[in-house]
């Protein structure tokens, strides 16, 4: 039931929220979900599809000739990190990686928000590299309230390797999973 | 050289605690913040879905974390340069940026240090940028620990 | 909006001007990115296609001498990039600066012959060409013309993999009519 770990498959939006109580929750603290092994390399054309999008210039992720003599290779732009182990939301045949730890930490409000990162990097993520991320519950707080509503903070911490294992960077996530406030709710 | 890409390197050598980094300002279209999705292949509904984020209490669409990320990590390297690399980057939201908003980034060097931990000596500056708005609300503090390269011949 | 925003820059002109143009042809044009397994795996999730020639690697060398793209997804390796170190807007697809009366355009059809497969690694470019301009016609959606276009698309050794013939239609819109 709200305390099982196979989660709700992900929806259209990703957006399927495990319910249940706060002591669920507490219960999940300190689990770890399966390692997640990516579908896709890092991959050039979405490096630069990102960094049209936020506008940056950097020859590390334009200049091939650049990155190789700097990085050994062009590199991708941290802030993608994320999206090096994102699955496709289908795939035929092998059942879809189990989804983030945000949505299936059980609790009783309907919504969530990212609200803080702390990443932390150890080498350059090179087209080419194959990412794995592990991600553990760290943290739920006791419901707060703030100026979105109420609700409880947790945190996630994930660390993603190469496939030899060589960690590339660590990932604290903090969200908020809340009840929209009277203010907002429509 | 590929025309209009940035060469221009910051050296560790040269940079004094105190060092303001330039502004950046970014107009935010509904179309830039559909590019969240495309882009990083997160599809959560608030940087989609007009209904889901209204039901959520925000006005509308709004960018998410990884374009949070990426802004912060632009403003960072744009001014240390193409060979230099972010070590850590904390950051945290406090205010959402909606299509239509303006993402304004500032920052500042506080700290300029060694670290010797990982078994190397690393040159790093710590810098504390943000993102605000264009009503000078602050969306997104953030400290970038930045590793410069040293100026040749140092 | 403006059609920058859109980042259709649509070129206006009378009729005549178009009819003149036809036969003209575009300055090869490059992609930006790489055939890569990333979009192509993105792709068929959103298509549900479960072809192995799109996720089985193994399968696909031996088909077809690696992944394939699926053959949907030609334009979009030929889809001009939103933004570059430099600026300056892309420029708008060759079907959209054809000058004509109407403020905007829908896609009508597209008839597409493929002669190679597009493998993961190809690096594809196009030449387009204005084949014809109709008379003014009357649809659904408002006044306006049928622009047909073909393109022809190669790979990085020359082959053409895949001729397109695209007819869209520019028209003068009209208000929307009432929510049903």
């Amino acid at each position: 039931m709200s305390s099982s770990l196979t989660a709700a498959p992900p929806g259209p939006g990703g957006t399927e929220l495990v319910t249940g109580t706060y002591e669920d929750a507490l219960a999940m603290v300190g689990t770890t979900r399966e390692v997640t092994f990516s579908s896709h390399r890092v991959t050039w054309a979405l490096i630069k599809y990102f960094c049209a999008m936020v506008r940056d210039a950097n020859a590390s992720y334009w200049d091939e000739e650049f990155a190789r003599a700097q990085w050994g290779g062009v590199v991708s732009p941290p802030a993608l990190l994320l999206t090096w182990v994102m699955a496709p939301e289908w795939s035929p045949g092998d059942p879809l990686p189990a989804p983030m730890l945000l949505g299936r930490v059980p609790l009783p409000d309907p919504t969530v928000i990212s609200v803080g990162t702390d990443m932390e990097f150890f080498r350059p993520i090179r087209v080419g590299d194959r990412l794995n991320a592990e991600e553990t519950l760290r943290e739920v707080t006791p419901r707060k309230t703030t100026r979105l509503g109420s609700g409880h903070f947790l945190s996630t911490e994930s660390v993603y390797r190469l496939g030899d294992g060589t960690p590339v960077a660590r990932y604290v996530h903090e969200l908020f999973r809340f009840t929209p406030g009277e203010a907002g709710a429509r | 050289m590929i025309p209009g890409v940035d060469y221009s390197q910051r050296y560790w050598d040269d940079v004094v605690e105190g060092d303001e980094l330039p502004e950046v300002r970014d107009e935010i279209t509904y179309r830039r913040v559909i590019m969240n999705p495309a882009t990083t292949w997160d599809y959560f509904p608030g940087h989609h879905d007009p209904e889901y984020a209204r039901s959520q209490g925000q006005p509308t669409i709004y960018i998410n974390t990884m374009h949070f990320l990426g802004f912060i990590d632009r403003l960072a390297t744009d001014w240390g340069g193409p060979a230099s690399f972010i070590a850590r980057r904390k950051m945290s939201m406090r205010n959402s940026i909606y299509a239509g908003d303006t993402m304004v980034g500032r920052g500042r060097v506080t700290r300029k240090y060694t670290d010797e931990s990982a078994g190397e000596t690393r040159h790093l500056v710590e810098l504390d940028l943000s993102v605000e708005n264009q009503h000078g609300e602050v969306c997104a503090p953030a400290v970038v620990h930045l590793r410069l390269p040293r100026r040749p011949g140092a | 909006m403006t059609a920058t925003d859109t980042g259709y820059d649509i070129a206006f002109g009378p009729v005549e001007e178009a009819v003149a143009m036809v036969g003209a042809t575009t300055p090869v044009r490059f992609g930006t990115i790489d055939v890569n397994e990333a979009m192509i795996r993105h792709f068929a999730a959103m298509t549900r296609d479960a072809n192995a020639s799109y996720w089985d690697d193994e399968f696909a060398d031996h088909q077809w001498g690696g992944l394939v793209s699926p053959p949907a997804m030609l334009m979009i390796w030929l889809m001009p990039i939103e933004w570059q170190p430099g600026g300056g807007t892309p420029l708008p697809l060759f079907m959209a600066r054809i000058p004509l009366p109407g403020d905007t355009f829908v896609n009508a059809s597209t008839d597409t012959e493929f002669f190679a497969p597009i493998r993961v690694g190809d690096h594809l470019n196009v030449v387009e060409e204005l084949v014809s301009v109709s008379d003014e016609k009357r649809t659904a959606l408002g006044v306006g013309h049928f622009v047909t276009t073909r393109g022809t698309y190669r790979r990085q050794d020359g082959t053409v993999v895949a001729v397109n013939t695209n007819v869209l239609f520019r028209f003068t819109s009209e208000p929307a009519g009432e929510a049903r």
